[in-house]
C-alpha cells in the first residue's frame, strides 16, 4: 500500500493527515507547534504511522506558516492550493464549489472557487486577530471556559449580546464590562460568535457569490460559529469533513499527485 | 460536535432566519430608542406601533377591512387613497437586512432603500407589504422605475409619473391625469367612486393630522429642546402605518404632554447644544443609528427635511388658524367614519367617536336654515301675489341651493345636525 503524508504547519497548531493512493483518508492527527516544528513533525509522523502500521511514507507534502522549515517533508505548496485540493475530498456530497472560510488559529481566509474546484481568488487577513481563533480563546479564557466549550454553551442562548469592538483587546474589556453589567455567559458567547461571523464576512467579495458556503479550518468545529453565519448570510452553510485537516489532506493529495 | 437539527425547506430556514434577524434588529433599536432619557409618556403609543410592525410582523395599525395601498413616496396623495376607503401605507425600506437580501437582485448602484424593499418583496415575510392590495409607485428616479417593473411583475402596480419641473402649466396638468388615472384604480380596489364629499372627508383628516404637526414642530423648535430627536423621528414613523386619524390623536396627546413640560420647566437637552438639521434621504426604522449617535456626541437634532421626519405630511405644515381647526374636527362625521380599532395596549388610548359638532355650531346652522326658510316664505308669497309663483318652483332644488351657498364649507355640519 501506498501511504502520502500532508503536514499543515499552522501558527498554533501542526495537522498530518495520511492518505493512500485511492485517495482515502487513513489517518489524522494534531499537536500543539511549539517551539520547534521539526521535531513535532517527526513525532507526529511517527505517531500516524505507527497507528496505520506502515512505516514508510512515498511523498510528503507540507502546506502552512511554517512549510518551508519543515525538513521531513519533500515538497512545500501554497495553503490556498492545500484547502482547494482538500475541498475535493471532504466536502459534503450537496456541496457546489463557490468559497471556503478557513478560519485558522491567527488569519482566516476566504477562497473562491470555481465549478472545478480551482481558485478563482481569494481574500485573507493575517493582520487582526478579530475573526480568528484567537479571538475565541481568549474570550473563553474570560469566561471560565474552553475552546471546545464555547460552541454549544453559545447555542443556548436566545438574546446575543452586542459586543461593537471588533478589535480583539478591545473587545475584552467590552466582555469584562458585560460580565459586570450580569449578563448571562451564554449570551455573551452567541454575541462574541456573531460578532466573528460579521468580522469575516465583511471580506466576503459581494461580486462571488455563486455556489455555496463551506467552512474549514479548526474555527469550522465550532457549532455556534456555524449557527452564527447562517444567521448573518440567511442560507445553509456546509461544513467540511476533518474540518481542521483540510489543508493537511489536500497536502496529501498533491503528495499522491506528485510521489 | 453535537448537530443541530436544520427543519423545513431551504427557503422556509431563509425566511425564518430573516424575520429572526430583522425583528431582533428592531427590539434593539426600540430598546435604545425606549432607553434615551426625556422620553415623554405619551411616546409609548407610537412605538408600540412600531413594534407591532417590526417586531410581531402584524398588518398595519387600521380599521377591520380596509384594504392597504403601498406608496413608495410623499408624492403620493394620501387624500385620495383616504377618500376611495383605503389606507395609504408608506413602504420605503430602512431595514440592513431586507437590504442584504435585495443586494442580490437589484442591480449594482441602486441606493439603499430601494434594495430593501426588493428584498422584503422577494422575501415575501413581512404581512405590511404581502397584504396590500395596490402598489403606487411614484418614478421620481431611475431606481424607483426599476422597482416599479420588479413590484409590477408580483402585484398590482400603478406608476405614478412625477413632472421633474414645477413652473410649468403642463406639467401639473399631465400630473393631474395622472392622477385621476391612479383614482380609476383605487376605485377598482375598493369598489368606492371618489366624489367632494369623500375627498372633503379626506382632505379633512390629513388637514388635522397637518395641524397637530405644525403644532409639534413649533414645540420641537424650543431651545433647550423638550423632546429628543430619536423620540420625535420615531414618532414621524409611526405615520407610515398608521391610520391618519389615530395618529392624529397620539400626536394630540403627544403636543398637550410636550406643553405641560414646557410649562413645569423639563427639558430634554441643556443649553447651549449645538443645533442641527438633518436633510437628505430618509431616516427609517429601524435605521435609527445616526440620530442616536448625534444625540449621544452632544448635538440637538431640532429639524429635518426629509419624507419621514416632518414632510411625512407633504404639504409644508401651517399653522392653523382656530376657524380651520374648526374645520377640521367637523370633516370626521359619523357618515364616513371607519369602525373602532381595538387598542394595542390597554393604556393606550383607542380609536374614539369622530366629531362632536360644537353646540354653538348646531345652533348657528339651525338659525341660518330658519331665516333662510322665513326668506323664502315672504318671497313665494310675495311673488304669488304678483302672480309670479311659477319661477318659485322646483321648491326643495332651490332650498337646498340656497342654503347651501350660505353655508358653503359647511354643509357636512348641516348634514348632521338636520339627521
Amino acid at each position: 500500500m501506498k501511504v502520502y503524508a500532508g503536514l499543515d504547519g499552522g501558527s498554533t497548531y501542526l495537522k498530518a493527515a495520511l492518505i493512500d493512493e485511492h485517495k482515502r483518508v487513513l489517518r489524522t492527527g494534531v499537536t500543539s507547534t511549539g517551539i520547534d516544528n521539526n521535531s513535532a513533525a517527526k513525532r507526529l509522523l511517527a505517531k500516524l504511522l505507527g497507528e496505520v502500521g506502515v512505516n514508510h511514507v512515498n511523498y510528503t507534502m507540507a502546506t502552512g506558516y511554517s512549510r518551508k522549515i519543515l525538513e521531513v517533508a519533500d515538497d512545500d505548496v501554497s495553503e490556498i492550493t492545500a484547502h482547494a485540493y482538500g475541498v475535493r475530498v471532504t466536502a459534503p456530497r450537496e456541496y457546489r464549489p463557490g468559497m471556503i472560510v478557513d478560519i485558522g488559529g491567527q488569519d482566516s481566509k476566504i477562497i473562491y472557487l470555481d465549478a472545478n474546484y480551482s481558485v478563482k481568488n481569494f481574500s485573507m487577513n493575517d493582520k487582526c486577530a478579530a475573526g480568528t481563533g484567537k479571538f475565541m480563546e481568549v474570550i473563553a479564557q474570560i469566561l471560565e471556559t474552553t475552546i471546545d466549550q464555547v460552541g454549544p454553551l453559545s447555542l443556548e442562548s436566545n438574546a446575543p449580546c452586542d459586543i461593537n469592538s471588533t478589535c480583539v483587546v478591545f473587545a475584552q474589556s467590552e466582555v469584562i464590562s458585560l460580565i459586570a453589567r450580569k449578563f448571562d455567559r451564554r449570551d455573551i458567547l452567541s454575541g462574541m460568535h456573531l460578532s466573528m461571523a460579521k468580522r469575516i464576512i465583511i471580506m466576503m467579495k459581494k461580486s462571488e457569490k455563486n455556489g455555496d458556503v463551506l467552512m474549514a479550518g479548526g474555527g469550522a468545529l465550532n457549532i455556534g460559529l456555524r449557527k452564527a453565519f447562517e444567521d448573518e448570510l440567511m442560507r445553509d452553510v456546509f461544513v467540511a469533513n476533518h474540518p481542521q485537516f483540510n489543508g493537511a489532506i489536500g497536502a496529501a493529495l498533491l503528495a499522491s499527485e506528485r510521489g | 460536535m453535537s448537530e443541530y437539527k436544520r427543519q423545513g425547506t431551504p427557503e422556509e430556514r431563509r425566511r425564518t432566519r430573516f424575520l429572526n434577524k430583522s425583528s431582533a434588529t428592531a427590539v434593539k433599536y426600540l430598546r435604545k430608542i425606549d432607553e434615551l432619557p426625556h422620553k415623554p409618556q405619551t411616546l409609548d403609543p407610537f412605538l408600540d406601533v412600531l413594534r407591532h410592525i417590526f417586531v410581531d410582523m402584524n398588518d398595519a395599525v387600521k380599521p377591520e377591512n380596509t384594504p392597504t395601498v403601498g406608496t413608495y413616496c410623499v408624492m403620493v396623495p394620501p387624500e385620495l387613497i383616504y377618500a376611495a376607503g383605503a389606507m395609504p401605507v408608506k413602504l420605503c425600506g430602512g431595514s440592513y437586512t431586507a437590504f442584504n437580501v435585495g443586494d442580490d437582485i437589484a442591480p449594482r448602484d441602486v441606493c439603499p432603500l430601494v434594495k430593501a424593499i426588493m428584498g422584503f418583496e422577494s422575501i415575501g415575510a413581512m404581512p405590511v407589504y404581502q397584504k396590500c392590495s395596490l402598489m403606487a409607485v411614484p418614478i421620481t428616479c431611475d431606481c424607483k422605475k426599476k422597482l416599479a417593473g420588479y413590484l409590477g411583475e408580483r402585484r398590482p402596480t400603478v406608476t405614478l409619473h412625477v413632472p421633474t419641473g414645477r413652473d410649468r402649466d403642463e406639467d401639473m396638468e399631465h400630473y393631474v391625469r395622472e392622477l385621476y388615472q391612479f383614482s380609476d384604480e383605487l376605485t377598482k380596489v375598493t369598489g368606492n367612486q371618489l366624489s367632494y364629499e369623500r375627498l372633503s372627508w379626506a382632505c379633512g383628516l390629513t388637514a388635522a393630522a397637518q395641524y397637530e404637526l405644525s403644532r409639534f414642530i413649533k414645540l420641537r423648535r424650543k431651545a433647550p429642546l423638550v423632546i429628543k430627536g430619536t423620540h420625535y423621528l420615531a414618532a414621524l414613523n409611526a405615520l407610515s402605518y398608521t391610520h391618519i386619524s389615530i395618529w392624529t390623536q397620539y400626536m394630540h396627546a403627544l403636543c398637550n404632554e410636550l406643553e405641560s413640560k414646557i410649562r413645569r420647566g423639563e427639558m430634554a437637552s441643556k443649553e447651549n447644544r449645538p443645533r442641527i438639521l438633518i436633510t437628505g434621504s430618509p431616516l427609517v426604522f429601524p435605521n435609527f443609528k445616526l440620530p442616536l449617535l448625534i444625540e449621544e456626541m452632544g448635538g440637538a437634532l431640532v429639524a429635518d427635511e426629509t419624507c419621514m421626519g416632518e414632510r411625512g405630511a407633504y404639504d409644508p405644515p401651517l399653522l392653523l388658524t382656530k376657524a380651520r381647526t374648526e374645520l377640521c374636527a367637523r370633516s370626521q362625521t359619523k357618515a364616513h367614519a371607519p369602525a373602532p380599532v381595538p387598542p394595542l395596549r390597554t393604556t393606550s388610548a383607542g380609536y374614539t367617536e369622530s366629531c362632536k359638532c360644537s353646540k354653538i355650531t348646531r345652533c348657528r346652522v339651525l338659525f341660518i336654515t330658519f331665516c333662510a326658510d322665513a326668506l323664502f316664505m315672504i318671497t313665494s308669497i310675495r311673488l304669488w301675489k304678483k302672480k309670479w309663483a311659477s319661477s318659485v318652483f322646483p321648491l326643495s332644488a332651490w332650498k337646498a341651493t340656497t342654503t347651501k351657498k350660505m353655508l358653503n364649507s359647511s354643509e357636512f355640519a348641516w348634514k348632521h345636525s338636520l339627521s
